[in-house]
């Protein structure tokens, strides 16, 4: 009877152990070569002035912003701008600005001293507008924080962020692999740049004392050209401005955060759900329409959008979701946006059935 | 040799037939992280060139993206040697995706359980998967990814040789293409064995759909950059697809009763021939409108169904009725005397048809304009019009007026 016993609990002590079998995993390696395209480092570009982490940009790199930035994990953003001698810009209503070959956009991804408990930037990503298409590079900082080092494979960083109530918020910063990039920075097959269009740039920007709009001064630097009356460009509005109509704000946020996939020439066309900011059709924008291709990303949910169930609709439960299988956007965020899922939930509350 | 290999095949398909196969498991301890290595040839190869991946177990935490190639071979050293394992995955809603590349060859491994589906290929222009098993591991559950093979808005595509096991959506999936084989493959354990979704010039052949919910699904739906149509479905073999639905709710899959051998929906022009269908407990071959399936889709919402329906209406391009319909020299068989009852189709028939259960099923939701085109070659097969629309008030089983032999045509394969 014991010996039975003992061979009964031998038995589901073996069970339970293939149910959870013990993995290692050990580095391999693959023969690959080193490029030498670009630059290896940062301060090769010669963008900054030393010391490198102040990021002082040189007179010829022209900082901007976004009225609406995309989310990425509460990092602060610093852009700027360099458009090569005797080159111009051309002026474009909806897209992209058609910028001259040659374009380099330089964003910097940094904490504050708050946020991290030490001030420290993270990496910074260059988008350079060659011949036929944009290349996507991105260099990590080093902790010494005096140079960053480009990574083509990616990368992971632990950061800890103080959170609202003193507690710590954990996560992996990703830094994406140079494919990654253009998950997301794709217009109709090609890289592409998402922010610096019209309506994001059309606001004013603080330039040393002087408080400018940025399109209009980049036409007075003899950068931007075919820029209409200020009064003829199409602006957003900032979707944190809580003054700015409630459906706007939602719009904006969800152009900038999911229509560079979400739109009949982006990567995530297959779905169906188009999320720019010009989208009129209801049902493109996700107003009881059922997924496509959701699988377990619907969360047993029937549409994309409930009027006045922000519960029962798909967008939202996917914003709110950290499930690799399930969250959207699928890269570029390890933590929820609060702010940004209550802006959505009070928008799908704020609507009525049959409006 | 060539006739002793077919012998075998026909023993092991025979011996396969009502058993079911095992559950898929991996209890491999030891595995090697190549992320970094991996992603970076994936980024430097040069068109034209071949990436081998020797014989190993790798894991990785973040998909592997190729984009923008052109007549690149990635290989591995053999579906059981070289396996690629996204169990661990920590980022990015596929295991492995291939995005804007001309002439793409993959082969020869495996992939297993990914967050979200196991390989997409979007955006392709030539796109060849051979000798690939993609699967989720264990019992197949709701969590698992939706999609093992997922080639979607592409244009020339060869899936063959593969097996699919554990797709919480289809097993082998391919939307909105042009020109598309899938031939040759194995599908089981998943919730659609094999489905064609929005996509023309379709051939489904000489594939084993087995233990899943539905076999081989056809399927249109509204509100995609394109329509569906012309597809043929052949010498594929079709049996025991009785599993539980385990997909996510709100999914289209979701709708599919269990015992389901083909289903075609809202899908036009589409010649089925030569198939052996068999056991599967509910329905040999469902003829569906989008119509029945909002329906069902909708469920107790009934505040949204009307609205999404007139929404719906609202894409000119879409026509959510099936039409020219054929189905010749098949052999649709069922030797259980009851319907699945995890559907209200199960219990639909368990009442209508006692011990009955039908061969083809056709929702009798009729376009309202035009002739609704089905032809069945066989008058002996068990047939029955719901006419869904009418509470099942006109229920018929009177397959006369669809025995016809339809208009023969010519699936055109663009430059294959």
């Amino acid at each position: 009877m014991k010996r039975l016993l003992t061979l009964v609990l031998l038995m589901a002590f073996v069970a339970c152990q293939q149910e959870a079998p013990q993995i290692n995993v050990s580095k391999g390696q693959l023969a690959s070569k080193t490029i030498s395209d670009y630059p290896s480092t940062l301060s090769a570009w010669g963008f900054f002035e030393e010391p490198l982490s102040n990021l002082k940009a040189k007179k010829e790199l022209i900082p901007y912003d976004l009225i609406s930035p995309l989310f990425s994990d509460y990092a602060q953003k610093t852009r700027f701008i360099k458009v090569p001698k005797d080159s111009v810009i051309n002026y474009q209503e909806t897209e992209i600005l058609d910028f001259p070959i040659g374009t380099v956009l330089i964003k910097n991804f940094h904490y504050s001293e708050a946020q991290l408990g030490e001030a420290r930037i993270i990496e910074t990503r260059l988008l350079v507008h060659e011949s036929d298409a944009w290349k996507a590079l991105s260099y990590v900082w080093n902790e010494e924080q005096n140079e960053a080092f480009r990574s083509l494979s990616g990368a992971s960083i632990p950061l800890e962020l103080n959170g609202k109530k003193g507690q710590k918020i954990a996560f992996n910063y990703s830094v994406p692999n140079e494919v990654q990039c253009k998950s997301c920075h794709e217009y109709q097959g090609k890289m592409s740049p998402i922010g610096p269009k019209a309506r994001q740039l059309n606001h004013k920007f603080a330039y040393g004392f002087k408080y400018e709009n940025q399109l209009a001064h980049w036409e007075e630097l003899g950068l931007l050209q075919g820029l209409p009356a200020v009064d003829k460009v199409p602006n957003m509005v900032n979707y944190f401005e809580l003054r700015e109509d409630l459906d706007l704000r939602a719009r904006a946020y969800l152009d900038i955060n999911c229509a560079h996939c979400h739109r009949r020439e982006g990567p995530a066309k297959n779905s169906g759900l188009y999320l720019t900011y010009q989208e009129q059709d209801a049902y493109k924008i996700g107003w009881n329409k059922p997924p496509v291709a959701a699988g377990r990303g619907s969360g047993g949910m029937q549409y994309a959008l409930v009027a006045g169930e922000p519960e029962k609709s798909i967008l939202y439960h996917r914003m709110a979701s950290l499930d690799p299988g399930v969250m959207m956007p699928e890269l570029g965020r390890k933590l929820n946006h609060e702010q940004g899922l209550d802006l959505i939930y009070q928008w799908i509350k704020s609507k009525k059935q049959h409006e | 040799m060539q006739k002793h290999f077919l012998f075998y095949l026909a023993l092991i398909l025979l011996s396969a037939c009502g058993k079911k196969p095992p559950i898929p498991e991996n209890n491999q301890e030891d595995w090697l992280d190549i992320q970094a290595d991996l992603q970076k040839l994936f980024i430097q190869a040069k068109d034209s060139s071949t990436i081998e991946i020797p014989a190993g177990h790798y894991i990785f935490k973040k998909p592997l993206l190729l984009d923008g190639k052109k007549g690149l071979t990635l290989k591995g050293a053999g579906p059981e040697k070289t396996v690629l394992s996204f169990a661990l995955q920590e980022e990015g809603a596929e295991g492995l995706k291939i995005s804007n590349c001309e002439n793409i060859v993959l082969k020869d491994f495996s992939i297993e359980d990914a967050k979200g589906d196991n390989i997409k290929a979007t955006d392709c222009q030539g796109i060849r998967f051979s000798s690939i098993i993609s699967r989720w591991n264990g019992e197949p559950k709701e969590e698992n990814g939706a999609y093992a093979f997922y080639p979607v808005l592409c244009k020339r595509v060869i899936l063959e040789n593969c097996i699919a096991i554990g797709a919480s959506d289809a097993g082998i999936y391919v939307g909105q293409s042009d020109s598309v084989i899938i031939r040759n493959n194995e599908a089981y354990y998943n919730v659609a064995g094999i489905e064609s979704e929005n996509s023309r010039w379709v051939e489904i052949s000489g594939n084993i759909a087995h233990h899943n919910t539905g076999g081989i699904l056809v399927f249109d739906l509204p509100g995609l950059t394109q329509t569906g149509h012309s597809t043929k479905v052949f010498k594929n073999q079709v049996y025991e697809n009785n599993y539980r639905n385990f997909a996510p709710a709100g999914n289209v899959v979701a709708t599919v009763p269990p015992g389901t051998g083909l289903m075609l929906l809202a899908t036009r022009k589409i010649d089925i021939y030569q198939n052996e269908i068999k056991d599967n407990k509910t329905i040999g071959c469902a003829i569906a409108s989008y119509k029945i399936v909002e329906a069902l889709a909708g469920g107790k919402e009934e505040t949204n169904l009307g609205r999404n329906v007139a929404l719906a209406q609202d894409d000119q391009e879409y026509d959510p009725f099936p039409n020219h319909i054929s189905l010749r020299e098949n052999r649709i068989e069922n030797s259980y005397s009851f319907p699945s009852l995890k559907s209200d189709f199960g219990w639909l028939f368990l009442v209508k048809m006692p011990f009955n259960t039908p061969d083809i099923v056709w929702d009798g939701i009729r376009p309202p304009q035009g002739n609704f085109s089905l032809c069945t070659e066989n008058a002996d097969l068990i047939f029955a019009d719901l006419d869904a629309a009418n509470d099942f008030e006109n229920f018929s089983t009177d397959i006369s007026p669809y025995h016809c032999v339809s208009e023969a045509w010519e699936l055109n394969l663009n430059s294959l």
